[in-house]
């Protein structure tokens, strides 16, 4: 019998509830009817319909061809011939993955238990299923691989630790998840994530992956999005109906959930398709994957169920340009903070690639680079390491100043800052600020910084961060090349080169009290510091007793020589919109902890001395 | 405002077949077909079907519409699938959404 004669009346099986109240079964926290009305959700109709059976045999197919693929690759030496380069792509998608993956199968089967619709219920027991077997896959693969690489074991650990990246990851996957009831679910992940992003991860990074020679993980990515096309059909028919009755809440979740969405891409794939993947083996550049996929695919689908562009799509597509590039530099500086080890790809070809898809990317970073460039080839990797943390968003997690980039009027590197009750929150947005306002009362985990600051890690230094996040030495990233791309500037583009670098001075500020103990009646104060023309915020713990001015130089040794290019000038301190006096302390300033502070360079003394 | 749908066929020696399939059945539109080594997106404006008959004479073997899950790891537009057919489309609504792009509960903080 054709499945269509049968299927209806199977799927629709669900009894009337006589022991108990309907209120009891599916209380709305968890179910979150709101004001659709309960017989609206009868008209629940998924469009990609499948039977248990064709369940099990498909499954059972994508199954074969996955492992037996594995299997086979296994006996090659495909995998040692890979670009270390590309193998960190793999990497960082493992563990920032594969136990998303495990808490996804818990989302779907929220959905199974409190979903309104039987036809709903039935649906997301398959997802559940997909999703135990996307887990299971996502583990298994790179288990083979941890004779060769301790950082494969990152796989299983990143979600166990307190890596900052996985802090960020956890923040919004259980906003997206776990935390919701099961309406805001369906919009939230099937619809929003599953049907706008993951295809971005799964199957355009399987175009690089191909090309780099890494069938496997190729293979393995495409497969898995073959069972997302299925189960993230679940958000369609719970968006149409909630359109119907309360547009306003449709249009807020899937706005907030992009926001987040986008800005954990951009550190997800936007690295690794445009700076890990070798440059012969781009297909396109993340911008152009997420025009592809998101800006067109998904901007239309919204458009289909009469939804708007969320409010903030041109500052999105604007980020589209920055976003990612400004985490790259990020996580390369802070690499051993990672549990693989960043490419630097910001060689001579491969910046010319960077200047075709990005034009304004020379401006924004190219001088960022050409500092680092300088120390790498003057042997001064010191300066290359990071001694403090970027100053992170209350809301994305990601550093404050990699929503805008440098030399960018428009976006620009600076916090967004919010008093409530009391505190101050930074964002590294305005849409970052404007969501976690909406949301205050369910989202809130505290930033790396803020449990540094309420002194969660011991000891505060950069070896006791490093411990806390989980990182032992044997997996901390470094550069994946080994600082080769460098190396064609030494003869051409030297920094120190530059007018106004006293060869072999020492950087300004440079001091090691950064983290020792005050000394006598002092108090610390922690501030949210930006250099000018620098790319992040980041923590610095001045003194109430110190001089603005020695304040200034303590904010310069995070950034100058390290990313901006030392200048025979003097600092000027900028705090709450005035300039502050060098002379005066710290505590006569009224800078206070958590304020913002922003330091830059005094007119110039004596050009090119 | 662009109408694109179709699927996104992920790499098998069964892609060549069912493009076939798909400009078969939809005699008169425009398919566009972008091959990118690791998936391959089929494209038409508004709407494409593909039916398992087609799939069935290009491939030149018995095919069950659920196999097509398989090769198929994104489409655009909305699906519906049958045994016998899939369709891609897009329902071209306008937006309905209306007032200021928030929760509702507060207003921007300043």
């Amino acid at each position: 019998m054709a499945r269509e004669k049968w299927y209806d009346i199977a799927r629709d099986l669900d009894w009337e509830l006589s022991y108990v109240d309907y209120e009891a079964v599916f209380p709305e926290w968890m179910s979150g009817q709101g004001k659709v009305p309960r017989e609206a959700w009868a008209e629940w109709d998924e469009p990609y319909k499948v039977t248990y059976p064709e369940y099990v045999a498909t499954q059972r197919e994508k199954e074969t061809g996955a492992y037996s693929v594995k299997a086979v690759l296994q006996k090659s030496r495909l995998f040692d011939q890979l670009d270390e380069g590309w193998k960190s792509v793999a990497k960082e998608h493992f563990g920032a993955v594969a136990l998303v993956e495990d808490l996804a199968v818990y989302a779907e089967l929220r959905m199974a238990r409190f979903g309104l619709s039987p036809a709903w219920r039935n649906m997301a027991i398959f997802g559940a299923l997909d999703e135990t077997r996307h887990t299971q896959i996502s583990l298994y693969f790179p288990h083979g691989l941890l004779g060769k690489d301790p950082q494969y074991d990152w796989a299983h650990k990143a979600y166990q630790t307190n890596q900052w990246g996985i802090i960020a990851a956890r923040a919004i996957f259980d906003g997206m998840m776990m935390n919701p009831n099961v309406v805001d679910v369906a919009i939230q992940l099937p619809f929003t994530f599953e049907t706008g992003f993951t295809n971005v991860q799964f199957i355009a990074l399987a175009a690089d992956a191909l090309e780099s020679g890494d069938i496997n993980f190729a293979n393995m990515i495409s497969s898995i999005q073959t069972d997302e096309a299925r189960h993230s059909q679940q958000g369609g028919p719970t968006l149409e109906i909630l359109v119907e009755h309360d547009p306003r809440r449709a249009q807020w979740i899937i706005d907030k959930t992009f926001w987040v969405s986008a800005r954990l891409f951009s550190i997800l794939t936007g690295p690794g398709m445009d700076y890990y993947t070798p440059l012969p083996m781009r297909k396109q550049s993340y911008k152009e994957f997420m025009q592809e996929w998101v800006a067109g695919q998904f901007l239309d689908q919204l458009r289909d169920y009469g939804l708007k562009k969320p409010w903030y799509w041109d500052e999105f597509m604007a980020g589209l340009d920055t976003w990612h590039h400004a985490l790259h530099l990020g996580v390369w500086y802070w690499r051993p903070t990672v549990w693989w080890n960043p490419q630097g790809g910001v060689s001579p070809a491969e910046r010319d690639w960077l200047h075709d898809k990005y034009p304004q990317w020379e401006e924004q970073f190219g001088p960022i680079w050409d500092v680092i460039i300088g120390n790498i080839n003057d042997n001064r990797m010191d300066l290359t390491l990071p001694e403090t943390l970027p100053w992170l968003c209350n809301l994305c997690h990601l550093p404050i100043g990699t929503a805008g980039s440098p030399h960018n009027e428009k976006f620009p590197v600076r916090s967004y800052p919010l008093t409530y009750n009391s505190h101050t929150y930074h964002f590294c947005s305005r849409p970052c600020r404007q969501i976690w306002w909406e949301d205050r009362d369910t989202l809130y985990d505290p930033t790396v910084i803020e449990r540094l600051l309420g002194g969660e890690i011991q000891p505060p230094t950069v070896e006791g961060i490093l411990t806390w996040m989980g990182l032992t030495p044997d997996v901390m990233g470094d550069d994946a090349y080994d600082y080769r791309w460098a190396k064609p500037y030494a003869r051409t583009r030297r920094p120190q080169d530059r007018p106004g670098r006293p060869h072999g001075a020492p950087t300004p500020g440079m001091q090691p009290e950064q983290t020792a103990p005050p000394p006598g009646d002092s108090r610390p104060v922690p501030v949210n510091a930006l250099f000018e023309h620098d790319f992040v915020t980041q923590l610095v713990v001045v003194l109430d007793t110190d001089t603005v001015e020695e304040a200034a130089r303590k904010v310069a040794a995070q950034a100058v020589g390290r990313r901006i290019f030392p200048r025979d000038a003097g600092l000027v301190v900028r705090h709450a919109g005035t300039v502050v006096p060098g002379g005066i302390t710290v505590a006569e300033s009224g800078i206070s902890a958590l304020d913002i502070v922003t330091v830059g360079w005094a007119e110039q003394r004596r050009e090119g001395s | 405002m662009s109408k694109s749908v179709g699927p996104v066929l992920r790499m098998s020696d069964d892609v060549d077949g069912i493009v076939a399939a798909i400009v078969d059945d939809n005699p008169g539109q425009e398919v566009t077909v972008v091959d990118r080594g690791a998936y391959t997106r089929v494209s038409g404006d508004g709407e494409l079907r593909v039916t398992r008959e087609s799939i069935e004479r290009h491939l030149g073997r018995d095919f069950a519409m659920r196999q097509l899950e398989g090769l198929m790891s994104s489409f655009a537009g909305r699906i519906e699938m049958t045994s016998e057919e899939v369709r891609w489309r897009l329902k071209r609504g306008n937006p309905v959404s209306s007032g200021p792009a928030t929760s509702g509960r507060a207003e921007e903080p300043t």
